[in-house]
């Protein structure tokens, strides 16, 4: 059977009925995942961690090789989305191929980590954008008052505090529903691309002398050394920050940094079942939030070297990271401050950092949507408590389920900031990257394992190299997703591997595991058999 | 999906799989047919809008093979195998197919009368081969398959399913339900922007109640059978389309409109039935309190395959299980 689109013609006869609208088109899809993947995150945890983690790395190439990546399994995803158009992200794939145990693992280990995504954003509204602002206003307008606010606002129960209330305005956007979600979004999506293209045009119209000059003038005093950038990129080289040069694996180690907000490119499988239009919807979508992304990200980076310099930028956070004693900026040394001190405007150092903190506020909602769709779905099937499922009479949303979700929001939170466990607990990221990469696994299979189902499917007759197309995207979403496993698996800066993580990971799945065999047994009392909600209905 | 092992029958329960919305969709008719047996269900309700939306006119070319249209784009098929497979698939989702030759397919098209024909005949061939599928695989078993016509369809096919065994159809009636229950029917819809075969205004849905609520014995072991949802809930939430058929947008949004029927709302808040049945907004698949009623609407995604229906348990006067499900 061959295909032309001829347009015109249309051979088809319709009558006057009812139906299913879709209502999310290709433009409400792409900015869907450009707000996941924020932009916004990826500038300021990017800049932040990676000259000073990876000296010898080259982060342009980083960006370029994580664009790649993230193409890939976006690839498999799509064949995936097109193929099973429904809302659920990868427990609707999974629960169409994997053994129930394990499809209901895969989901609950993907949303832990997106929750717990939820916390690092707010944590780094904090930390990144909201302390180091008033630290810069401090700077330029010498008001002490702005230097008290930002220290409060690193002190324990104040970060924790204005965190958790971050949090808690989530709940209260996600229960008075998706469309005032949506609504909002818009709105924060246009600000933050607009400082983001402010960001970049202050940079580019600005020059190394002009913030080595301004910085030795802000912090100079400070420090007690005339030569204050000069004197951060001295000291941290001498307390241990490697030389500057060219190493793949740093450069490969690096590009972790860039592919974690790149990961929300593809978060708009979550709501496949809203998007009319699928193949060509999600196709831009997706591939079009990771190419805008990766450009953004490599013109950023690349001014931002051009001003601030890589030695600088690396060695004044190694010096904070490592707590070294070594001379650094007053407050963390964030592009918000950076962009502050470069400008000696409040102004334009409000407008950035408020600019950092709406990306990053971006994701709360956006991951935290992600949880409660799959936590209502489980409770739908059974595997999770059925009041979990419980929509407000008032609201028509699921609220039960958001604010199951914002209390585990809030115990991630509390856990970063009242204990040292957030560079152990960073790692169900990985676990998160190693879930998908199952469901890109078994996704090669699924033409060949569930032909009937495939049959349905548009691409259903699209091959490459005589395979099904979706063999060949989730091959090569899968060989992304392991590689990014092991990537972030051997960086101890990103995620890592010692065995207290690896237990960590290992116990989140044996958490699924647990979980999904108590619900069966409970549900089986009841004389309820919760693995036919994987099964379907035979036909003849 | 859930599926009580024992006890059934023996205590008074009845277990009942509730689905609507198949538009035509074999695929889905077939699974609904089959989940008695999958789910161990008593009684199958089927809530109205069993026909479909679309020929799929199959042309013949001078060349022997044929031309089509599918996902939006023209099909080219060549033998016997590719045009019984491409038949299939139009069928499983929710199409109907129509092998003629290009004169005809020609002479169709500016035709809207005789399109008309045409769609009316394959739709009553197709209820027709549901009826005798729903014959064949109930045959034997005490599971009826009781159902109502939805705002979609035509009202040819009251006859045809009246008169099907194993189906007991009804329409603006009040019925004995296994267990010492009473059903109430209540088909068709409120208006909709595509005026189509049985919608009645909000007066109209007053005197159909007005009729009907008489013969409810108790209204606590009720069950409302009403293809339309209530207004203003999780179950009728929908797009607001323009003149046009388009979609609104507010503010670069999809505006949210309620597409259901306040004086059913307004009902069942008075009268407080068991549970409430509903389809006809396949976006609004949900399962909500109104008081004491329970209200489901399974929502549909035909054009998947994928069945949408509600498992729900009776025992005792009570709705002790009630879950949404997808097979």
């Amino acid at each position: 059977m061959s295909v032309t689109d001829i347009g015109a013609d249309k051979r088809i006869f319709l009558r006057k009925a009812s139906g299913l609208i879709r209502t999310a088109g290709l433009g409400d899809t792409f900015i869907y995942n450009l707000g996941v993947v924020s932009i916004g995150l990826g500038v300021g945890s990017m800049l932040y961690y990676g000259p000073a983690f990876y000296p010898q790395g080259n982060l342009i190439w980083g960006c370029v090789i994580a664009g790649i990546a993230m193409a890939m399994i976006s690839f498999g995803f799509i064949t995936w989305t097109i193929t099973l158009p429904r809302s659920g992200g990868i427990y609707v794939f999974g629960s169409r191929i994997l053994p129930p145990a394990l499809a209901f693992t895969m989901s609950l280990v993907e949303i832990t980590a997106w929750l717990f995504y939820c916390a690092i954003a707010a944590y780094w509204m904090v930390i990144l954008a909201l302390a180091p602002m008033f630290a810069a206003l401090n700077l330029l307008t010498g008001n002490e008052t702005f230097l008290t606010i930002s220290k409060t606002m690193l002190e324990p129960w104040a970060t924790f505090l204005i965190g958790a209330a971050i949090l808690l305005v989530s709940q209260v956007v996600l229960s008075y529903g998706m469309r005032f979600y949506l609504t909002l979004n818009k709105w924060v999506f246009i600000l933050a691309m607009a400082s983001t293209v402010f960001l970049i045009v202050v940079l580019a119209m600005s020059t190394r002398e002009q913030f080595v000059t301004n910085l030795n003038e802000l912090i100079g005093p400070s420090l007690g050394v005339p030569d204050a950038y000069n004197s951060i990129i001295a000291s941290g080289k001498e307390k241990g920050w490697g030389e500057a040069g060219t190493d793949l694996w740093q450069t490969i180690l690096m590009s972790n940094w860039p592919f974690l907000p790149l990961i929300g490119a593809a978060f708009s499988i979550a709501i496949g079942g809203e998007i009319k239009s699928v193949g060509k919807s999600q196709t831009v979508g997706m591939l079009g939030a990771v190419l805008v992304a990766t450009v953004a990200w490599i013109i950023t980076v690349w001014l931002a070297y051009k001003v601030f310099g890589f030695e600088f930028l690396g060695t004044a956070v190694f010096n904070v990271l490592t707590a070294n004693g070594g001379l650094t900026t007053p407050t963390d040394p964030s592009v918000a401050l950076l962009t502050g001190i470069l400008t000696k405007s409040p102004l334009i150092t409000v407008l950035t950092s408020l600019g950092l903190a709406l990306w990053m506020w971006m994701l709360i909602p956006a991951m935290h949507t992600f949880g409660v769709r799959a936590v209502v779905a489980w409770a739908f099937d059974r595997v999770a408590p059925a009041p979990l499922a419980t929509i407000s009479e008032k609201y028509h949303t699921p609220i039960v389920a958001i604010t199951a979700t914002t209390v585990v929001n809030l115990i991630f939170m509390a856990l970063f900031v009242f204990t040292p466990w957030f560079s152990k607990i960073v790692i169900l990221i990985e676990a998160a990257v190693l879930a998908w990469s199952v469901v890109l696994g078994a996704g090669m299979f699924f033409p060949y394992l569930r032909p009937q189902l495939y049959e349905k499917s548009p691409i259903a007759g699209k091959t490459v190299f005589g395979l099904p197309i979706m063999t060949v995207g989730c091959f090569l979403g899968f060989i992304a997703a392991q590689f990014y496993f092991w990537t972030l698996f051997f960086d101890p800066n990103a995620a890592g591997h010692d065995p207290t993580q690896v237990m960590i990971v290992a116990g989140v799945f044996v958490l699924g595991l647990a979980f999904y065999y108590v619900m069966k047994m409970i549900r089986r009392s009841q004389g309820i058999d919760v693995t036919l909600a994987f099964k379907e209905i035979p036909i003849e | 999906m859930f599926w009580r092992k024992k006890g059934k029958d023996a205590n008074g329960e009845v277990k009942m799989f509730f689905a609507s919305d198949l538009h035509g969709s074999n695929v889905c008719f077939k699974k609904f047919v089959n989940s008695a047996k999958f789910y161990s269900a008593d009684v199958l309700v089927l809530g109205g809008d069993l026909t479909g939306k679309a020929v799929i006119p199959i042309a013949e070319q001078a060349a022997g093979t044929f031309l089509a249209f599918q996902h939006g784009e023209q099909v080219k098929i060549s033998g016997k195998d590719e045009l019984d497979e491409f038949v299939k698939r139009q069928g499983n989702i929710g199409f109907y197919p129509a092998v003629m030759p290009e004169s005809e397919y020609q002479r169709l098209k500016a035709d809207p009368e005789e399109q008309a024909a045409l769609f009316k005949r394959l739709v009553l061939e197709r209820v027709r081969e549901w009826a005798e599928f729903a014959a064949g695989k109930l045959k034997g078993t005490e599971i009826p398959l009781v159902a109502l016509p939805g705002n979609d369809d035509f009202e040819e096919i009251d006859e045809i399913l009246t008169q099907a065994a194993h189906f007991d159809f009804h329409e603006m009636q009040v019925c004995e339900f296994k267990g010492g229950y009473q059903m109430l029917y209540c088909g068709g819809s409120t208006p909709t922007p595509w005026d189509t075969e049985r919608e009645y205004t909000e007066e109209q849905y007053v005197k159909r109640f007005a009729e009907l609520l008489p013969q409810v014995g108790n209204m606590s072991r009720c069950i409302f059978n009403v293809h339309v949802p209530p207004f203003g809930t999780a179950l009728d939430a929908c797009p607001k389309l323009d003149k046009n058929l388009q979609v609104v947008y507010e503010m670069g949004l999809p505006a949210q409109v309620h597409a259901g029927c306040q004086t059913l709302i307004d009902i069942i808040k008075e009268h407080q039935p068991l549970l409430g049945l509903h389809g006809h907004i396949h976006e609004g698949r949900a399962k909500i309190n109104i008081g004491k009623t329970i209200c489901i609407n399974p929502g549909s995604v035909y054009p998947e395959g994928i069945l949408q229906g509600a498992l729900i348990t009776l025992r005792d006067g009570q709705v002790t299980q009630a879950n949404l499900m997808q097979g």
